[in-house]
């Protein structure tokens, strides 16, 4: 079982989903060494629990896409490690929920499969063989807008979508991540989710969200593939986005499956560095 | 052709935008507040308070504002059959060239 979390549930009590959010916190709290955070008091006194939320890795629980524990915790400053919608994991499961407040069979079997998930401890892989000492080199082109500076490799082996993700190529793998457009638009990001290793990504496909204060974005594959490496180091600190999103602040390496098809859809540096230039003048 | 392409397809030509399901929309306008493209309008006095005014500002492939929707109301069309609708249209647009 997962231990020692400050625990920030949703607590919508109109709503099902907001139940289910509370039951699985206060089940959280009752068997382990877990703090709950109430949101009601947090609004309006949140320096108590900002003791918790130092000592502890706080784990969000929604109840439903709204995000109200989410929002709150960015409006009150808490670092949030860990998070899970309860909505989402019901239509992961494919369980529907009732609409009274009353939780049957589904709601119960729904808070143990997202109990059981916060027990597993997340898979992590090491890089395959032959991997790990490979180099990425970026040779920046830059581009100055205000005191906004923009960086866009320029290596022959990455390639761009328009949704603003690049995809560093060596042989059957790719590392991904965000253009300095993305970082610059969010500002501050806050919150990185990560893709579940072993993922199968389609091309466009979500390959994770990044949440800043302004925005939360999804993060669209520029490749197919199957997720064999993610960079947890930005789990703890997501800010390493906006120092650099393509060096620290890279997401994930995915697996190639057909990036012959893949390349139909991507761009290379001229183009994705003229595109970009439009997207940043267009922000004026 | 638009200025506004995306791939190198006139975006008004590609099928990417948010639809509003009425019977499950709050008018919430949470959906309005996270967009920063203006893709949804409101109207507070009528009674649909809110509709899809601009698709064509919509990020092709973004779905962000579903995520931010508390009653689910918002659905966007299949990735893959937009992806084979742009590829027809950049194969249709090679072959005139």
């Amino acid at each position: 079982m997962i231990e020692n979390y400050a625990i920030l549930p949703c607590n919508g009590l109109d709503k099902c989903a907001g139940v289910i959010s509370r039951e699985i916190g206060l089940k959280l709290c009752k068997n382990n060494h877990n703090e709950i955070i109430c949101p009601v008091f947090a609004r309006i006194a949140d320096v108590k629990y900002h003791k918790i939320t130092d000592q502890y890795p706080l784990l969000i629980i929604d109840g439903c896409a709204t995000r109200c524990a989410s929002k709150l915790a960015l409006e009150k400053g808490f670092k949030v490690s860990k998070k899970i919608t309860v909505t989402e994991e019901a239509k992961n499961n494919h369980l529907e929920l009732t609409n009274t407040l009353k939780l049957g069979e589904n709601e119960n079997a729904l808070m143990d499969i997202i109990l059981n998930k916060l027990a597993t401890p997340e898979e992590k892989a090491a890089p395959t063989s032959g991997q790990a000492n490979v180099e990425y080199h970026f040779d920046y082109e830059t581009f100055q807008n205000g005191k906004f500076l923009f960086r866009v490799p320029k290596n022959p082996e990455i390639y761009y979508n328009e949704n603003d993700c690049w995809a560093y190529v060596i042989g059957n793998r790719a590392r991904i991540g965000v253009t300095d457009f993305v970082q610059q638009n969010l500002s501050d990001i806050l919150y990185f989710t990560p893709p579940d290793m072993d993922a199968e990504i389609e091309q466009f496909g979500e390959v994770g969200e990044i949440e800043s204060s302004k925005m939360l974005i999804d993060l669209i594959s520029p490749v197919s593939g199957k997720v064999v490496l993610i960079n947890d180091t930005l789990i703890e600190k997501p800010e390493l986005i906006n120092k650099n999103p393509y060096e620290l602040g890279w997401i994930a390496e995915l697996e190639l499956t057909d990036f012959e098809s893949d390349k139909e859809f991507l761009i290379g540096f001229d183009k994705y560095f003229e595109i970009m230039k439009k997207k940043v003048e267009g922000l004026k | 052709m638009s200025e506004n392409t995306f791939m190198g397809v006139d975006r008004s030509k590609i099928d990417w935008k948010p639809t509003i399901d009425y019977s499950k929309c709050n008018f919430c306008m949470e959906c309005d507040k996270f967009c920063p493209h203006q893709v949804f309008e409101v109207h507070e006095t009528e009674e649909i308070k809110l509709v899809v005014k601009n698709p064509n500002n919509c990020v092709v492939f973004c779905r962000a504002c579903s995520k931010c929707c508390g009653p689910d109301a918002i659905t966007f069309p299949a990735k893959n059959e937009t992806i084979q609708k742009i590829s027809e249209i950049r194969k249709e647009m090679e072959s005139h060239d």
